[in-house]
């Protein structure tokens, strides 16, 4: 333990004295985050523009409607589906409501067909943001009229959710993009140094010593998840305190999070740079992962901006469910994918490189 | 195969029919050997002998083809865990962490080992005490190759292994070291190290092993070894062309004659008939003397002997 210790204090003065390290790892987190929360941190239009089409203005509709007209934020236009979607397509609409037809039996809100749902079709402009908010307020404030209607206990219990009581700027949603990305590169590029180590000869001379190797991983490893903690702080005081971005989930969720993050990525970072014989060659194989990576996982700009054809390649990257976790975590959007996908899936990748690295990494 | 018992006890290392191969290229050819404990044991050998081979699968970074080995009568690549507590290594060219100190970097191998040497004392006996704050990567070569050597030894182990630990090194730190090794020697260490520096073998060793092309070509005391191959003495003649031979080698008492960068060597068994020969010829015009120096054979004669090359080509 105390040669663990020790290893991890001389692993660390080395590399904090490298300014490069420093740099990458700590101050172009910080940089990014000043850079685009100045470029995206003024208010938007707190307004939204709701389409509502009635197909039988029914009781069910009319309820619906008055919660609707309850609530500031939304300015109100009826019409049929057509004008309302038309309009949608020239983006004077956020959204499109369409309140179908029900057929009220006795036994809608019976129990025992509690799992039949009647869909409600919203749609809505994906290219802001935003308007994922305006869904999920949507959604509950038809619970609330659901629960308004019956006159007994509630069959669903919705857990409360946090959401941003204030419109959510742009900023906030690239905060947890940066930090995601933050985490993504520490983990990549920093497997860089233990190619550095085995082509430098360090890990071989190290070699001659009683110090187990696992150590030296170990300490790599433990060095990394102390950066993320410390990016992690940076970024969410720059956010919080500079920026104003709400922080909705607890510390232990965001590092919760985060040291699971960086555990992904570090562990992919060795996955990838295990065939590398020089720093070089997996410098070079960790950007042509990482850039694509960036763009495709939605965590600076929403998913629907993409071509149909990449959603798969966008569905099989970690850093879309990172991304997807650590916007829910910390400013409270809905998830996009669920937590349960989300863990799970960057759980596979997890195994997956951590079996590929211990399968396939050459110590010389 | 035989198992190596008996000699365990006194001897450190073992070494029997040892042999490496790179391809079609023998580095280690079948060598065997034993070094008791406290002995000084030195191997020597031009470059590409075979040393540094050698050394790495005795201490479990590189393995045989075949023969046996045995150091503290633990096997280097099954029993490594419990062989590297117990011994120091010097590899030839090591890597450092670049951005540690002189002090972190010794402390941080001291760590490693069970009961090491304060860092005060190795950077007094490495002559870096003033050096102790400096980056590593900033030293001069000499001053790395000390650090590098006090890494080594600072783990306190009972065998050493030093890869050419002089190397780089100028005269005096050269002596310098020569002392530590016998400082540590008097600590009942046992050391086994490579040189290619005949006075350092013959100064510095018990016992010397000449290897070259993969194969010890002479083991034993330096006197032995150079009492083996030379009752004669040296004269050496600088500034000697070799078109002279033919009438040196018919001076009384000239046993050999060894011609190398335009300087001859007699090696002869009566150094004054030889001379008054030599100044006669003189004398005559018959041959220029500018430089004449007697000595005792050496390692390197002896070497010069085995192979017919000089150890620096
Ligand atoms: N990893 C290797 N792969 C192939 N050949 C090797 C390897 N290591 C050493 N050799 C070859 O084996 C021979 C012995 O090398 P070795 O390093 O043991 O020599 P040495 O006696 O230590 O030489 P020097 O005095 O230059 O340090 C050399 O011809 C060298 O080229
Ligand atoms: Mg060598």
């Amino acid at each position: 333990m105390k040669i663990f210790f020790n290893l991890v204090m001389a692993t660390l003065k080395d590399m904090i004295r490298d300014k490069m390290t420093v740099f990458w790892f700590i101050l172009f987190p910080v940089l990014f985050m000043f850079l685009f929360g100045m470029i995206f941190s003024g208010p938007q239009n707190v307004n939204f523009d709701l389409g509502v089409v009635v197909e039988e203005p029914d009781f069910f509709a009319q309820s619906f409607l008055a919660n609707l007209e309850q609530v500031e934020m939304l300015t109100l236009f009826q019409g049929s589906l057509e004008d309302e979607l038309d309009a949608l397509g020239q983006r004077k609409r956020n959204a499109v409501l369409v309140l179908p037809d029900i057929q009220f039996g006795p036994d809608l809100f019976n129990e025992d067909q509690s799992n039949e749902s009647v869909a409600i079709p919203v749609y809505y402009d994906a290219s802001s943001q935003a308007n994922k908010v305006l869904i999920f307020m949507l959604s509950e404030i038809f619970n609330h009229v659901e629960r308004g209607m019956q006159n007994r206990a509630r069959i669903f219990t919705l857990d409360a959710k946090p959401v941003q009581a204030e419109s959510l700027r742009d900023v906030d949603y690239l905060l947890p993009g940066i930090l995601a990305m933050a985490l993504m590169q520490l983990g990549l590029f920093g497997s860089l140094r233990l190619v550095y180590l085995r082509e430098r000869r360090i890990l071989r001379s190290l070699g001659a010593t009683p110090l187990p190797r696992t150590h030296i991983v170990l300490s790599e490893i433990i060095i990394r998840l102390l950066m993320a903690a410390i990016q992690t702080l940076l970024i969410i005081l720059i956010g919080h305190f500079v920026f104003d971005v709400q922080i909705m989930g607890s510390w232990w969720q965001v590092l919760g999070a985060v040291f699971f993050g960086a555990a992904v990525f570090v562990s992919i970072g060795y996955m990838l740079v295990t065939f590398a014989k020089t720093e070089e060659s997996g410098n070079g194989i960790i950007q042509v992962v990482q850039f694509p990576m960036m763009f495709l996982s939605g965590i600076f700009f929403p998913l629907e901006f993409l071509p149909a054809f990449l959603k798969p390649v966008v569905r099989a990257i970690p850093l879309t469910y990172l991304g997807d976790l650590l916007r829910s975590i910390i400013i409270g959007v809905p998830y996009a994918f669920g937590l349960t996908t989300d863990l799970l899936i960057l759980s596979g990748w997890l195994i997956v490189s951590l079996i590929m690295t211990i399968r396939f990494w050459r110590w010389d | 195969m035989k198992q190596l018992k008996g000699s365990a006890d006194l001897a450190s290392i073992v070494v029997r029919e040892l042999t490496k191969r790179y391809g079609n290229l023998t580095a280690v050819n079948q060598i065997s050997l034993v070094v008791e404990t406290g002995e000084i044991f030195g191997m020597l050998g031009p470059n590409g002998a075979g040393k540094t081979t050698t050394v790495e699968i005795l201490v479990g970074l590189r393995t045989a083809d075949a023969g046996e080995v045995k150091v503290l009568g633990f096997d280097p690549v099954t029993e490594d865990k419990k062989l590297k507590r117990s011994i120091g290594v010097q590899l030839q060219m090591p890597a450092l962490f670049p951005r540690l100190t002189v002090e972190e970097a010794l402390q941080l191998n001291a760590t490693f080992y069970p009961d090491p040497f304060p860092v005060d004392q190795v950077l007094e006996w490495m002559g870096l005490t003033d050096r102790r704050k400096m980056f590593t990567h900033k030293l001069s070569g000499g001053q790395l190759q000390r650090l590098i050597v006090g890494m080594a030894i600072i783990g306190n182990g009972k065998v050493l292994f030093l890869d050419e630990p002089t190397t780089g090194l100028d005269p005096q730190a050269r002596h310098n070291l020569w002392d530590v090794f016998q400082l540590l020697q008097k600590m009942g260490k046992t050391i086994f190290l490579t040189t290619h520096y005949m006075e350092e073998a013959q100064y510095l060793c018990d016992r010397v092993a000449i290897i070259d092309h993969g194969s010890i070509i002479a083991l034993g005391t330096p006197d032995q070894l150079i009492g083996d191959q030379f009752e004669e003495k040296a004269i050496e003649l600088s500034e000697m062309g070799s078109e002279n031979e033919t009438i040196l080698r018919e001076l009384p008492g000239v046993t050999r004659v060894q011609t190398a960068h335009n300087q001859i060597t007699l090696y002869s068994t009566h150094v004054e008939a030889t001379i008054r020969e030599l100044i006669q010829l003189e004398a005559e015009q018959r041959l220029a003397i500018s430089g004449l120096a007697i000595r005792k054979a050496s390692l390197e004669d002896v070497f010069l002997k085995l192979t017919g090359r000089s150890i620096r080509q």
